[in-house]
């Protein structure tokens, strides 16, 4: 009787821990990004994943300084990319639905600049701070339609939204997108 | 044939539109983007802001206000937020979000007693669910895919700062 009711309550407990389990981490795969390529103890940080799944960005420290990786998934395969390495430290990668438009800050004359690198035409877009406002961090739609910017202006967070629609081709699912994902 | 009058009138524009070519040409690039007044200025209105993450038409936010911070999602095209209930505790500070394209799942990060700990929210089950990190991984920033299906967490393990990537249902 007593080793039925220890049964008993030994079931409910493994049902009880699979229930808070699958409530709490019932989440499928979980794995590290592919590996950087530039040895083990590089780090790597502000991920940044296409809508597609197919590219992820980061920024890591390359020489002492910061610079945006982009690679394919799962490979980890590494795509160059044509305008950005003269201009670290990097900070604050985003990616459009594609893959198509890479957005980041970057160091240009003692000033920080956000940029978009169009990977489909090759075409690096400047957008400087808005009225000399330090910039912090970006946000870009996966439609390429819109940039938000974070300034720091007065001691203070702003945000500004940007409206892109008019300077961008949209870069939807199933849209428009490099053939050749090493090309710029 | 022009009058005289004209002459220095049309020599004067072809200059200007010289001026403004060569001005282009050495911008190389430079975007002229338009800035949303409308939406700018409410923001600056309602108070700081920081950690912005767009989708498609959505805007989501990390608001300081009255000397406490909370997440905000605002329609773009209504100008609005919307509401979030469930989501924003007193006793919880938002340190990183991320939403995906339609505006429907939300990814924060934020510090709850003392800890860091990343929850999905979904908007129109208005639900909450924890996502457990790998031992000793305490989360950093946090990134939704625009689908919403795949997550990207910053973590530091062992004194490195590292990506994990983990599937959403």
């Amino acid at each position: 009787m007593a080793r039925a009711r220890t049964r008993l309550i030994a079931c409910c407990a493994a049902l009880v821990g699979a229930l808070a389990l699958g409530s709490c981490a019932g989440f499928g795969n979980r794995q590290a990004a592919p590996a950087s390529g530039l040895g083990p103890s590089q780090q790597r940080r502000e991920p940044a994943l296409s809508g597609n799944s197919r590219l992820l960005a980061s920024i890591v420290d390359d020489s002492g300084r910061s610079s945006v990786l982009l690679q394919e998934q799962p490979s980890g395969r590494v795509i160059p990319l044509r305008h950005l390495r003269g201009h670290r430290p990097h900070s604050s990668p985003a990616l459009s639905w594609n893959g198509r438009y890479l957005a980041l800050l970057l160091q240009q004359g003692g000033q920080s600049v956000a940029v978009i690198e169009d990977r489909l035409s090759g075409q690096l877009h400047r957008l400087p701070a808005p009225g000399g406002a330090k910039l912090e961090r970006l946000s870009l739609a996966p439609d390429g339609q819109t940039l938000a910017l974070q300034v720091l202006q007065g001691g203070q967070q702003r945000v500004q939204l940007f409206d892109l629609s008019g300077v961008l081709e949209p870069d939807r699912p199933g849209g428009q997108r490099s053939s050749n994902p090493t090309a710029p | 044939m022009r009058r005289t009058g004209e002459q220095p009138v049309a020599l004067a524009r072809a200059a200007l539109a010289a001026a403004m070519g060569l001005l282009l040409s050495s911008c190389g690039g430079t975007l002229l983007p338009i800035p949303l007044t409308g939406l700018n200025r409410q923001l600056e209105q309602a108070g700081g802001h920081h950690d912005p993450a767009l989708g498609d038409g959505w805007l989501g936010v990390i608001q300081q206000r009255g000397g406490r911070q909370q997440v905000v999602l605002i329609d773009l095209k209504q100008q609005l937020p919307v509401p979030l209930p469930g989501l924003n505790r007193p006793d919880a500070l938002p340190i990183s979000i991320s939403v995906d394209a339609r505006g429907e799942r939300l990814l924060l990060l934020r510090q709850l007693e003392g800890r860091a700990e990343v929850v999905l929210y979904r908007r129109s089950l208005m639900s909450l669910q924890p996502i457990v990190m790998g031992p000793g991984s305490i989360p950093t920033a946090v990134q939704l895919r625009a689908d919403g299906r795949q997550l990207a967490v910053q973590v530091s393990r062992n004194g490195q700062w590292q990506i994990d990537l983990i599937d959403l249902p």
